[in-house]
Order: structure tokens, then C-alpha cells, then sequence
């Protein structure tokens, strides 16, 4: 029993570090793709487009 | 077999666009973004007669469709791009029945493009009291389309939009406005040169001041044989265009609709005087600030007690019904507790969301808007950066978005830095937290000292935008400013469904993108506070026993013991009790209040020297001179991934270990510090919700600084200034107050 709840416990711990880490570390590039946006907001020096 | 098909749902600001589309799509509606772009993308579905199905998109407002903004470039790029999978079948423009002359200057020009379009005019419960009469059959023949008359505020006209939509077959796409009149040598060119192609939409292409298209753009520039006119010529052009526009609307109006100015006038603009008045104006503002705070303290703190002892409950249930073990901790001490963190600042965010929503429904807030103009513009910020900062007490992330209206970059830019001052949602939890904790609980004026220092919080964040607005401003030199224009919509009765809409969003938005990151943080923090690696931790149930057995309970343990057989006595000869069996009762009480302090003790020694124990020992030096312990300098440092983890971290840090059923407030007032007094004082308190009122502690802010202004310094300095200044902030507030 004192197994599986270690077991429990480190499955739910790495899930939370993995949260953690693509919400804070990984960059967005790496899940979303490299995709430039093609769209401006209108000013040359905005650096939206 | 149904059909489905593609309606966009436009019109100018405060048309009730957003009712319509509430009404038409019920709960069948996601809210998201357009690819690529921070613009909110609002779409649902809605069941049509005849077996259709349509794909409604509430598309951002916009005057007209020449373009200032992204979010109205947006609206032209999807009425231009016949291949966008999201491209109407039918436009569906929403127009105010008050403001109809300017409205249908955007229902001509969609007319224009050829694409099939129905006029609703909303508000139509108005037009008695405005004294406002229209004969629809006959502007249906001028604007040649179909009317529909709604009212959203008392539910009528819906299924009249309905039907016109689902018979949109038998529209006419003709234009309301021949474009060749504008200038019909140079739009015979045009045709010429790009026959195939619609006239109206080529205009459009060649006209807009923003490169939305560049590709559409560059391929009339490329034609040799066509030569577009200098930017002069093209803005004289479509002068002409405005000019030609409202005569055709004049002349349809003139005919259709009448107004009764005696029986219109009166309310609204008596109202307005003194809304936007230079000091009655400001002072109704603080007066309605001040019963907001007063009413989020009063009306949440019931809900608030119940959530959180129900949380302790279920804590304490799952403890003694699962088998022991650290699984059950991590769900009694880490998860239930994590979640509690979050679950209990529910009431207050809705009842706040719940004013700002009444306020914007109102039509207030366009007034306030109009009146803190007055006093910004001194400051050097545009009167649209008000936007941003007022959405900034909701959250930072859409208020950095929200800039995207303001046209000079500079401004723009100022506002992005400045925005995270004002309060946001994640603030409020660590707000409330304290000030229960530190601040008394008497009132003045019948004003609660409590409610007056969370109004005073949101005024120093407002305060330092705009004192840092000023310093950026004369450091970037800001040479141009760009035009002021709000509108002032008619005051209305909110509409209770888009309040309660509004706040349902926001509080799930708070619950579901900041609880999920608490969440994971209690629980890592749950298992950095539950093991260790050194010696003292691994034996810490020995050196507290022989400790103890040497030294006696330590003072805490002591006066908790004592506290507790006091009450007991009091609340036992209240009720009448003998001494005798108070007495009796006193000694088995003490064995079993020893047990506890003794276990309390050993949790408290292991957390001390967990991982989090050691890492916030090696953290204290810094916290120290603001009058942190080594456990708040914990929540602290986890609070720069986001603030709202702060109360959230405290819960877990103090739960770890405890067996009692107590809540997250009666934990943080009985710790004390090395001197034996409360650690959460007026001094500490103070400087705590200060740091927290200046520093930048949210990575997702920061990530849409740096989107938002394509580089890293300005997130960088962002960060850098305001944690710099906020230590220094909540160190000179500890050292005087202390």
C-alpha cells in the first residue's frame, strides 16, 4: 500500500513539474510552432508585425 | 439534411453587438483568439429555421471600415478575403436605434462589398421614450435589405434576425453607394486594369493606412500600367467618399426616421453635467470606489468563512478516512489546501467583476473614462491608455493587449510599462488576506478601516502608473499625441445576462488559468516542505523529543496550550459548569494539547529543514530587513511566477505536517516570529502588501511585454525597476512602522 501511494504521489508530483514547465520554461516557439505573424498594428517600429 | 453557414456579426462600439450574439448563440459560444494575433475571437453556433445551422462570429467593433486599429483591420481583412474559412455568407450589421445616421455608414460600406447584409437596429425599447418613430418598410426599399427592429433588453426581434438569416438567399448584394462616383476617371482605370475584381474592395485595398494586406497591396502597386494616386490625392478621394456616404444616408433618414427632439430631451444630458462635472464628477467616482471596496469586504466574508472551513473539513476527512500515508498528505496537505487557496477568493473576484460589469453595462464607465482624461492628460498619457488601465484591475495580460488601439507607439509603449501597477485580480487574494490579518477592524464614518485600505492599495497602484508615466514620458521624449475620442453611450439598465456572462468568464478565467498553476506549485511545494535530505530532518522526531524532554515546550507550544484551556474554561462556567468537572476535564485536555504541540513541534523542525526549509533560510537574509520569516520569503519567491500562488503557498507551507483542523487565516495569525510576536503585524503587513503592490510577479505579463514589444529589454527593465523599487518601497515601510 505505502508503494503505490509513493507511486501516486511521484506520478502527481512529475505532472505538476511538467505543467510548470511548458507554462513557464519551454518556449511558446517549441509548442506552437515557429509561425511568423504576419500582421501589424499600423506603426514601422511596433515590432508587432 | 441542416446547412451551415457563415455569419459575421458587426457594427460600431456599444451597439449591444454582444447581446445579439448572446442571444443568438445561448451557451454555444468559445471565446479565443484569431491566429497569430492577440485579438479576441468571439464565435458560437446557432440553430436557424428550415434546418440551418449557423457559425455566428461577433466580429471586433468598428466605426467604419477604414481602419485605425487591429481589431478593425482584422474586420476588413475578413470581408475582403473571400478564401478565409471564415468569410461571411452573411453580414449581419447591428446598428443602435439613437445612433443609426453614423451606424449605417458601416452598413453602406459592407453593402458595398457586395456582400449579402442585414440591418438589425437595437435598442428599439428606446424609441418612445426618445421620441424616435421609423417607417422599417420603407428604409428596407432605400438601404435595400432587410430591417430587423430588436430590442435584446427585453428579449424581441431575435427570431426575426433568425429567420432573415436563414433566408439570407433573397438578399440583395447590390451597393448602397456607386463607387465609380467618387471618381469616375480614375475608378474606370481600376476596372480596366483589374477587371475580374470588385471595385469597391480594390479601394479599400489601395486606401487603408494600415499594411494589414501587404501581399493584395503589392500587387496593384507591381501593375505598371496602374498608377495609384498620391496619399493627398487618395485622402481628398475619400473625403469625397464620406461626403457622397451621408448624403445617401441623409436622404434615406430624411424620409424614414423622425425624432421628437421635446420629448427626447432632459435625462442624459442633466445626468452627464454632473457625471463628468470637474468636482462633483471625481467626487461620485470615489464614492461609488468606496462602496465597491465597502461591499466586496461585507457581502464576501460569509461565503468566504464557509469555503474555507469547508476546505478544513474536507482536509481533516480525508485524513482520517483514507489510509495513512504520504499520498494522503500530498491530498490532504497539498492538494485540498492548494485548491482551497484558490476556491476561497471566488466570491470576492465575482462581486468586484460584478461591479465593473455593472458599470461598463451602465454606461457609466464610458464617463469615467471621459473624466480621467481630464486628469491623465498632464501625466503625458493618451486618454485611450485609460482602457488598458482600467481593464489592467481585471488583469494585466488583456490590458498589455488592449494597447493595441493606441495609434503612437511611444504612448503605446509607456502604457504597456505602466499597466502592471494597476491592481489586478492576482493581487486581491494577497490583499484581503492581510488586511484581515493586519488591519483593525473598526470603521469611520461608517467605513470599515479594512474596506478604506484595499481602496487606498488600488489607488496607490493607479497613482504609481500614471507617476511613472510621467517619468517615461520625459525619458522617451514623446513628440506627437494621438486623438482623444471615447463615446458616450445612453445610460442604460445593465442587462443582467451580459453581467452575469461577464462575471461567469472572469471568475472561471481566474479559477481554470491561475488555479491550475497554483494548483501544480502547492503540490510541488507540498513535497519540497515533506522531505529532506540532511540529518536534522531525517531524525527530527528524536532531537525535538530530546529537546523537549531537556528544555520543556517552546513558548509557542506553551501559549498555545494555555490559550486553549483558557477559552475552554470561559466557554464551561459561561454554559455552568462545576469547577470541579472544568478541572477534571482541564487535565485530560492538557495530556491531549501536549500531544499536539508536541507534533506541531516535530512538523514544524521538519519543515525547517525540508528542502523549501532550506532554501528559504538561505533565502531569509534578503526578505529579513522587510520583516519576513524565512516561510513568507517562500511565498514571496514563488509569487514571481504569478502573485496569486502567494496565499496558496502560505497554505501549503503551514499545512504540511499539521493535523488540525484550522484555517488558512487562524494559521497565518498564530505564527510568530523569533521575538514571540505575531509575524504577521501592522509593520510587516504593511510592507508586504506594498512589495506586492509595486513588484512585477507574473511571467505571463511579462511574456506579453515582450510579445507585444518584440524584445526582451523592456520585460527585462520592467522587472528589474519595479521589484528594485518595491523592496526598497516595503523596506522603508517595515523600518518606519516597526
Amino acid at each position: 500500500m505505502e508503494t503505490v501511494q509513493h507511486i501516486l504521489v511521484y506520478l502527481i508530483l512529475g505532472m505538476a513539474v511538467a505543467y510548470l514547465v511548458y507554462k513557464f520554461l519551454l518556449p511558446k516557439s517549441l509548442i506552437h510552432g515557429s509561425k511568423k505573424n504576419s500582421k501589424g498594428c499600423g506603426q514601422d517600429n511596433c515590432g508587432c508585425s | 439534411m441542416s446547412k451551415n453557414i457563415n455569419v459575421a456579426l458587426i457594427g460600431n462600439p456599444n451597439t449591444g453587438k454582444t447581446s445579439v450574439f448572446n442571444q443568438l448563440t445561448g451557451l454555444k459560444q468559445k471565446v479565443g483568439n484569431y491566429p497569430g494575433i492577440t485579438v479576441e475571437k468571439k464565435e458560437g453556433i446557432c440553430k436557424l429555421p428550415r434546418g440551418v445551422k449557423a457559425h455566428i462570429l461577433d466580429l471586433p467593433g468598428t466605426y467604419s471600415l477604414n481602419t485605425t486599429s487591429l481589431d478593425e483591420s482584422l474586420v476588413v481583412e475578413l470581408l475582403l478575403n473571400k478564401n478565409d474559412k471564415d468569410y461571411p455568407d452573411v453580414a449581419v450589421v447591428i446598428s443602435d436605434v439613437e445612433n443609426l445616421k453614423r451606424n449605417l455608414f458601416l452598413f453602406t460600406q459592407i453593402k458595398d462589398l457586395k456582400i449579402p447584409a442585414i440591418l438589425v437596429i437595437n435598442m428599439a425599447d428606446r424609441m418612445s421614450r426618445k421620441g424616435i418613430s421609423m417607417d422599417i418598410e420603407a428604409m428596407e426599399k432605400k438601404l435595400d435589405t432587410k430591417i430587423a427592429l430588436v430590442s435584446t433588453r427585453k428579449r424581441q426581434g431575435i427570431e426575426r434576425i433568425k429567420e432573415l438569416i436563414a433566408d439570407y438567399k433573397n438578399l440583395s448584394s447590390a451597393p448602397n453607394v456607386d463607387a465609380k462616383r467618387i471618381s469616375p476617371e480614375y475608378f474606370e482605370r481600376l476596372q480596366k486594369t483589374f477587371p475580374n475584381e470588385d471595385l469597391y474592395k480594390l479601394w479599400l485595398v489601395i486606401t487603408q493606412d494600415v499594411n494589414f494586406m501587404p501581399i493584395e497591396k503589392k500587387r496593384i502597386e507591381d501593375v505598371t500600367s496602374f498608377t495609384t494616386k498620391s496619399k493627398e490625392e487618395l485622402k481628398k478621394l475619400q473625403h469625397k467618399e464620406t461626403v457622397l456616404r451621408y448624403q445617401f444616408i441623409n436622404n434615406t433618414l430624411k424620409e424614414t426616421y423622425k425624432v421628437d427632439f421635446l420629448a427626447a430631451k432632459g435625462f442624459r444630458a442633466s445626468l452627464d453635467k454632473i457625471l463628468t462635472h470637474k468636482i462633483f464628477g471625481y467626487l461620485i467616482f470615489f464614492v461609488i470606489l468606496l462602496t465597491i471596496f465597502q461591499a466586496i469586504f461585507d457581502w464576501s466574508s460569509y461565503p468566504m468563512d464557509f469555503i474555507d472551513e469547508q476546505f478544513a473539513l474536507a482536509s481533516e476527512w480525508i485524513k482520517n478516512t483514507l489510509p495513512p500515508g504520504v499520498f494522503t498528505d500530498l491530498l490532504a496537505e497539498g492538494i485540498i489546501a492548494g485548491i482551497g487557496g484558490i476556491v476561497i477568493f471566488i466570491p470576492q473576484i465575482a462581486f468586484l467583476f460584478l461591479f465593473i460589469s455593472l458599470l461598463e453595462e451602465s454606461g457609466y464607465m464610458s464617463r469615467v473614462v471621459f473624466l480621467m482624461d481630464r486628469l491623465m492628460r498632464p501625466f503625458g498619457l493618451s486618454g485611450k491608455s485609460i482602457v488598458p488601465l482600467i481593464s489592467g484591475t481585471a488583469c494585466a495580460i488583456p490590458a498589455v493587449m488592449a494597447t493595441r488601439t493606441i495609434e503612437n507607439w511611444k504612448e503605446r509603449l509607456i502604457t504597456i510599462l505602466v499597466t502592471p501597477f494597476t491592481t489586478c485580480s492576482a493581487r486581491l487574494p494577497v490583499y484581503l488576506i492581510l488586511i484581515a490579518l493586519v488591519i483593525p477592524k473598526g470603521t469611520i464614518l461608517g467605513l470599515s478601516y479594512q474596506a478604506l485600505t484595499l481602496m487606498l492599495l488600488y489607488l496607490i497602484g493607479f497613482g504609481m502608473a500614471i507617476f511613472s508615466a510621467m517619468i517615461l514620458n520625459k525619458i522617451l521624449k514623446i513628440k506627437s499625441r494621438s486623438l482623444f475620442m471615447v463615446e458616450m453611450p445612453t445610460y442604460r439598465l445593465p442587462l443582467l445576462k451580459n453581467v452575469a456572462y461577464t462575471v461567469l468568464e472572469k471568475t472561471k478565467s481566474f479559477v481554470f488559468g491561475a488555479g491550475k498553476i497554483i494548483l501544480a506549485i502547492s503540490i510541488v511545494l507540498w513535497f519540497l516542505g515533506s522531505n529532506g535530505y540532511s540529518e536534522d530532518f531525517k531524525n527530527a522526531e528524536q532531537i525535538v523529543n530530546d529537546r523537549i524532554e531537556q528544555e520543556g515546550l517552546s513558548t509557542y507550544s506553551k501559549n498555545y496550550i494555555q490559550n486553549n484551556i483558557d477559552a475552554y474554561r470561559e466557554n464551561a462556567l459561561a454554559e455552568g459548569i462545576t469547577p470541579e468537572v472544568i478541572q477534571d476535564s482541564i487535565q485530560s485536555m492538557t495530556h491531549d494539547l501536549r500531544e499536539r504541540a508536541e507534533a506541531q513541534e516535530i512538523a514544524s523542525y521538519k519543515l525547517e529543514h525540508s528542502y523549501i526549509g532550506q532554501a528559504g533560510k538561505a533565502f531569509e537574509p534578503v526578505v529579513k530587513p522587510l520583516g519576513y520569516d524565512w516561510k513568507i520569503g517562500i511565498a514571496v519567491l514563488t509569487s514571481f511566477a504569478a502573485r496569486e500562488v502567494f496565499v496558496g503557498t502560505l497554505a501549503t507551507i503551514y499545512s504540511v505536517g499539521s493535523d488540525e483542523e484550522e484555517t488558512i487565516k487562524t494559521r497565518m495569525a498564530a505564527e510568530l516570529d523569533s521575538s514571540g510576536r505575531p509575524l504577521f503585524n501592522l509593520a510587516s503587513g504593511i510592507s508586504l502588501m506594498l512589495f506586492y503592490a509595486f513588484a512585477m510577479q507574473c511571467m505571463s505579463t511579462l511574456a506579453i511585454v515582450k510579445r507585444e514589444t518584440n524584445s526582451w529589454k523592456w520585460p527585462l527593465f520592467q522587472l528589474g525597476f519595479m521589484s528594485v523599487f518595491a523592496y526598497l518601497v516595503a523596506l522603508l515601510a517595515y523600518q518606519i512602522l516597526i
